[in-house]
């Protein structure tokens, strides 16, 4: 997702991270992985909660078809999870919020392997953008 | 087992970002960020992470 950074800014649109625990943990976080997008710190979950986000079943956690996709993802990416922090159910996701409060596109993970690709996230973000652009002529 | 949902549960992502917009979190310096202000000028992406793994 940081490999996508200048292509959002590129783009008019601000790209932020938000995790569990503390901020302590978010700058390690952002060492470790060498993110240089800002990184929110929400020990309560308490935006995880506004914004719609689901706590996984056991199933949904570390069913076959979560793992077959985790693995493959890992050695696409060579990437892999460490020890889990915060919440170990709580699942995250996406939303792209114009300057209106309008929610403009939304993928909340359905499962621990389900998460939008920065590409995804960036075609919608280009078209908030052009959505929230005053027009010309 | 894992502090998982015992039942499927079901996202609910909003239509509008009202009930996120007065969430202030620390950032990883430590600085008190008030959500509503991070689309106040321009859209935003946020992503929430599922852990800091």
């Amino acid at each position: 997702m940081d490999r996508a950074r200048k292509e959002f800014e590129a783009a008019g649109a601000g790209l932020v991270l938000i995790g569990q625990l503390t901020p302590r943990d978010a700058a390690h976080f952002r060492r470790r992985r060498e993110i240089q997008l800002p990184v929110l710190a929400d020990e309560k979950r308490e935006s995880y909660k506004a914004a719609g986000a689901k706590v996984a079943t056991v199933t949904e956690l570390i069913g076959p078809k979560v793992v077959a996709k985790g693995t493959a993802l890992a050695a696409q990416t060579g990437l892999s999870q460490s020890r889990t922090r915060g919440h170990p159910a709580q699942l995250g996701g996406t939303l792209v919020i114009t300057p209106d409060g309008t929610v403009a596109w939304s993928r909340l993970s359905q499962d621990a392997s389900d998460n939008a690709p920065p590409e995804e996230i960036l075609a919608a973000v280009r078209e908030a953008t052009a959505a929230a652009a005053p027009e010309v002529g | 087992m894992l502090g998982a949902a015992t039942r499927r549960q079901q996202t609910h992502p909003p239509a509008r970002a009202d009930a996120l917009a007065d969430i202030v979190l620390p950032d990883h310096e430590g600085n008190q960020v008030r959500l509503g202000d991070l689309w106040q000028e321009r859209p935003v992406a946020l992503v929430w992470l599922r852990h800091y793994g």
